[in-house]
């Protein structure tokens, strides 16, 4: 990569957010009017554990430097446990993406309630820094 | 004492004869020395037909495996099972795919069955006409006579790393307990978390490359039992046809992942891959990183117990920073 380009690197997050939680600390956050970089695209899912590996895979493929599944707190999912499903699926795949070779901070989870919309917007920030510092994706993504 | 093999002929001729069962799956010899098929013997044809049965160093394939698509059409089935044949058996009946009384289980204890692979990296594959295991050693036959040596030193990778060589479900057992004594198997797992990331990613890119995407994996395992498997749909269309790493790698990742937790690690994906890629160390990091997270679970052993990812406590741990 030329350093133009490389400067010019902006990092593409999809953000997978639980529409009880996490979605709303999201609106929250915009009507706050605080803001977190607009490299983020959040797609709203009725819960933490709606986001499937299918779904995370695909995003990779279709351009994604990073991954992102925010869920309601343990203890506080609408559907009661879904989350706790979560955490364990997300867990065994973290380590799995890993072992690939895929950099753990590509994907990440984090719990993030109705009323944290700073939290929103501060994981937000965290993460695209965190990607732009690792660059693109090119391990998962489609070459085609 | 009468051979294994003629047991099992005696006992499948019985009770198809009988009409306990109307299908019996087992093992019989193919033309070459290495080919030991499953076999389906329907119907009341007595012994002719059982005649066929067999059970030699090369009965690898996993048979718990076919119930899925015999079950249904049958009232009632024999099978025959090594250890690794139980596990997949309590791994489908925990995944509600069979029903315990429409199977009647004759457990084979098992020592170990033969790499062919080693065999002829031996070099003893040539002109080989029989292979007959006799206690701790092989006996390779000839035209020209017999050679013996060492079994540990033939068998399966799989074979050798395995904790349940005894059935742990069956009806009637047929045979002598088989001594246990599994070497370490998340060995080569331990080797590739040491390598950093791009090392690791090279070493399965590498692999996965050769992937011909023919599905055999899928199709051998007793844990893959879905009707209607993600990777065959037209709509939504998750796996495309391309020869694409990206894809390979979504069918592989979603392969292992719709395993884990389940895989009863009897490693016949890796058996039947064409290519001889090493799934087992896929689906192994899932039980190692299930076990160190989760607690220790075999799966297919107790099928009243809860695979471990349909399941939670409130206080688990989790491989990401909760806050
Ligand atoms: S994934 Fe492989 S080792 Fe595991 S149960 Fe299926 S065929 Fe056996
Ligand atoms: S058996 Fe081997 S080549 Fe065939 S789909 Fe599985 S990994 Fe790919
Ligand atoms: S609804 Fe938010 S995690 Fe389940």
């Amino acid at each position: 990569m030329s350093l133009a380009q490389e400067q010019a690197f902006e990092p593409l997050i999809v953000a997978f957010c639980c529409n009880w939680c996490s979605y709303a600390g999201g609106d929250l956050a915009g009507t706050s009017r605080m803001t977190y970089p607009a490299n983020v695209r959040v797609i709203r899912v009725p819960c933490s554990s709606r986001v499937s590996p299918n779904l995370i895979l695909r995003a990779f493929q279709r351009g994604a430097d990073g991954v992102l599944v925010a869920g309601c707190h343990p203890g506080d999912c609408h559907y009661v446990t879904g989350n706790y499903y979560a955490r364990r699926r997300f867990s065994a795949m973290r380590r799995f993406l890993e072992y690939l070779g895929i950099e753990q901070e590509r994907f990440e989870v984090h719990w993030i309630s109705a009323s944290e919309g700073s939290k929103f917007a501060a994981v937000m920030g965290e993460v695209t820094e965190k990607i732009r510092a690792l660059g693109p994706n090119r391990k998962l993504r489609d070459a085609r | 004492m009468k051979q294994l093999a003629e047991i099992m002929k005696d006992i499948a001729a019985q009770s198809l004869s009988r009409g306990e069962v109307d299908l019996v799956i087992g093992w019989q010899k193919g033309p070459l020395w290495w080919q030991s098929y499953p076999a389906f013997i329907e119907g009341n044809e007595g012994n002719g037909e059982t005649g066929s049965l067999t059970w030699d160093s090369f009965c690898v394939p996993n048979l718990s495996r076919y119930l899925l698509e015999e079950l249904p059409e049958r009232k009632k089935v024999a099978l025959f099972v090594k250890g690794c044949d139980a596990l997949g058996f309590n791994q489908i009946l925990q995944d509600k795919r069979a029903e315990r009384e429409k199977v009647v289980l004759y457990g084979i204890p098992c020592t170990g069955l033969v790499d062919p692979d080693k065999v002829e990296s031996a070099g003893l594959g040539r002109g080989l006409l029989e292979v007959k295991r006799d206690g701790d050693e092989l006996v390779f036959v000839y035209d020209s006579g017999e050679q013996k040596a060492q079994a540990r030193d033939f068998l399966y990778d799989k074979c050798l790393t395995c904790r349940y060589p005894n059935p742990v479900v069956y009806d009637q057992m047929l045979g002598e307990a088989a001594p246990v004594q599994p070497e370490e198997r998340f060995e080569s797992v331990q080797e590739l978390e040491k390598m950093d990331a791009d090392e690791r990613f090279a070493y399965w890119a590498r692999q996965f490359s050769r992937c011909i995407r023919c599905f055999a994996c899928r199709n051998a395992c007793p844990a893959c039992s879905c009707r209607e498997c993600i990777f065959d749909i037209p709509e939504p269309r998750w796996l495309g046809k391309a020869n694409e790493l990206s894809e390979t790698q979504f069918y592989q990742i979603i392969r292992a992942y719709h395993v884990a937790g389940r895989c009863v690690d009897c490693g016949e994906c890796t058996r039947v891959c064409p290519v001889n890629i090493p799934l087992q160390e896929l689906n192994r990091k899932f039980i190692k990183d299930i076990n160190e997270l989760y607690g220790e679970y075999d799966a297919g052993v107790d099928p009243e117990q809860e695979a471990p990812l349909v399941t939670y406590k409130t206080d688990d741990p989790a491989a990401f920073t909760e806050s």
